[in-house]
């Protein structure tokens, strides 16, 4: 319970809150002589409850005017599930179908596949930490770890503007790393990789993503939505001369990632089904138990301060038209 | 209230100017008294031969009688805050002028004593027959808001002559009993007719329910009251039982209080002043 309030200088008026106890706010009614009115507990129980209630109304009031709120908060919490970071795939041949043609009524693009099934995959996660992380020629920082899933929904939605440029991973990886650096090490890391495509790595990068892959304990799975007719992750070349990293960049990055020393999966998803079944996947594989931070955002206590006032006053109106003068 | 009182003294006067009551003086009256030597009232008119003969000085008898005397008659008047509620004020200035006119048309003497929180000399009045002083003094009472308590009724007794008056004590006794009784005692030497005011209103005719809040006409206190049926029966049984008290410590002093309300005319008084002689 951290209360703070907005404007420090309004909480003088809480003095006002005093002024019931000098005035009672009825207009008397002359007596002759009190002492012959015998002592009532139920009125003095209903005169004190009227006072507290008009200090509690002017309290209220100033408290509401002075913005009362409750600061932002973390909370330590256990549960099952993972940290995980979507690294999608923001080059403009994700706007194509799985046909490799522009998408049409019939069928969807990749990309609007790939966040209908992974807005759902975030709604079933319901104690992961997710962060999104996008890339294209650069990377793009989305969204950090959090465990509030109306952000991340909104951050997987906010890729159907479309789609940018040619498609960096390397760079998009150690971004999506990145998102990692502040949390411990709880639960299980998990980078999934949404792309459509693949590039060659630099040597320097891979030398990076290798050591952070390392020091992160991360885990990765690729989901390669291979549009009919590319080359594939597992495709073996036919000819010698395409066994390169330019040619086949595809069959290459599988290498690189088998080949980084921690867990790895990839899967080739050739349909919004095959998607589904990889998401799916995964869904079951990561469900350790995990300590993660909580944070609970700030919250405004003016409207409870008004509304109990409000209450209160009606309270106060009411016992005004029971007032009877003489 | 431009009626008379009709009062009488069940006791003899000891003033020696003729009036209407029956007094302690011999002299011109019609009630036969006792027998008095010659010498002693020398009115040879009233020499009773038979008693002279039977006389075994052989003295002369003469008859003496009984002559009526005036009697000073006042008002004690509790001018405190509480006597100015509702239309107390009015009554208390209605029967001031009752019973100036009464004592007037009885020969009788009349004086006011006014007791506020200290006694202010513009409240005395000395007995006195000049109407016109009583009427400007009720002018002057109406015109004022009183304040205050009652704590100069002790003192307004010593206002009273030596000689045995006839006193209207005029209170709604809205204070404590221990000075009521002070003030009582301090009048023994007088004969005490005690009207306790009190208006419907303050213990009668209260709402059944509601919320008010009383403040206290002499000490400005306030409470709130949540009015109940309960409550009001309670208030009305603590004013009943005041009223007890009130009369016990009267009786106390050897005088029947009257208790009036606003609603009582004149003849409730005289009916009570006819009774106490009876």
């Amino acid at each position: 319970m951290n209360l703070a309030v907005n404007s420090p200088w309004v909480l003088s008026g809480l003095l006002l809150a005093l002024l019931p106890l000098f005035n009672n706010g009825m207009r008397p009614s002359p007596a002759p002589w009190l002492a012959l009115i015998p002592d009532d507990a139920l009125s003095v129980f209903i005169a004190c409850g009227l006072r507290l209630c008009a200090m509690a109304v002017i309290a209220g009031l100033v408290l509401g005017m002075a913005g009362l709120h409750r600061t932002e908060q973390s909370r330590e919490r256990i549960g099952h599930g993972a940290h995980i970071v979507l690294l999608l795939d923001r080059s403009s041949s994700m706007d194509n179908s799985f046909a490799g043609s522009a998408p049409n009524g019939a069928d969807e693009s990749k990309a609007t596949a790939a966040r209908r099934l992974l807005t759902d995959f975030v709604k079933q996660r319901q104690s992961d930490l997710i962060g999104v992380a996008e890339y294209s020629t650069a990377p793009l920082f989305v969204m950090p770890l959090t465990e509030n899933k109306a952000a991340v929904q909104a951050a997987i939605a906010a890729t159907a503007t479309p789609a940018l440029g040619f498609t960096h991973v390397g760079k998009g990886l150690g971004m999506a790393l990145s998102l990692f650096e502040q949390p411990s090490v709880t639960g299980s890391r998990i980078v999934v990789l949404v792309s459509d495509g693949a590039a060659a790595i630099d040597h320097d990068s891979e030398q990076k993503l290798r050591l952070w892959f390392k020091q992160q304990q991360v885990r990765l799975y690729w989901i390669f939505l291979r549009t009919a007719g590319s080359p594939g992750i597992f495709d073996q070349p036919e000819d010698s001369r395409d066994d390169n990293a330019g040619a086949m960049p595809e069959r290459y990055l599988h290498k690189f990632f088998l080949g980084l020393g921690s867990s790895y999966q990839a899967y080739e998803a050739e349909s919004p089904d095959a998607l589904k079944r990889a998401i799916a996947d995964i869904n079951q594989l990561e469900n350790l138990p995990m300590h993660y931070v909580e944070r609970i955002p700030k919250q405004d206590l003016s409207t409870l301060c008004y509304s109990v006032a409000t209450l209160l006053l009606l309270i106060l109106l009411g016992a005004k038209f029971c007032e009877i003068r003489r | 209230m431009t009626d008379t009182l009709h009062y009488r003294l069940p006791w003899q006067s000891g003033s020696v100017y003729p009036g209407a009551h029956p007094g302690q003086m011999v002299g011109a009256g019609q009630l036969f008294k006792r027998h008095e030597p010659l010498i002693a009232s020398p009115d040879p008119r009233r020499l009773d031969l038979r008693a002279s003969v039977l006389d075994p000085f052989s003295g002369y008898r003469v008859r003496v009688y009984q002559q009526h005397s005036i009697v000073n008659v006042y008002l004690i008047a509790d001018l405190s805050a509480s006597m100015g509620y509702a239309d107390k004020q009015q009554i208390l200035i209605r029967f001031l002028l009752t019973a100036a006119h009464s004592a007037f048309a009885y020969g009788d003497k009349f004086g006011f004593i006014g007791c506020t929180e200290h006694m202010e000399p513009r409240w005395v009045l000395p007995a006195c027959r000049h109407s016109g002083r009583v009427s400007a003094l009720a002018k002057q009472l109406a015109s004022v808001t009183f304040s205050g308590s009652a704590n100069g009724l002790q003192q307004g007794v010593s206002f009273l002559p030596a000689e045995r008056s006839l006193v209207f004590l005029l209170s709604d006794c809205h204070f404590s009993l221990a000075r009521l009784s002070a003030v009582l005692a301090s009048l023994q030497g007088h004969d005490v007719i005690p009207l306790v005011l009190w208006h419907q209103a303050e213990y009668a005719a209260l709402p059944n329910w509601g919320l008010i809040a009383f403040q206290d006409m002499e000490n400005r206190a306030t409470r709130t009251l949540f009015m109940r049926p309960a409550l009001r029966q309670k208030i009305t049984a603590a004013y009943r039982q005041r009223q007890d008290q009130l009369k016990h410590v009267f009786r106390t002093f050897g005088s029947e209080p009257l208790f009036i309300t606003e609603n009582d005319s004149l003849q409730t008084i005289n009916r009570h002043l006819q009774q106490r002689v009876a």
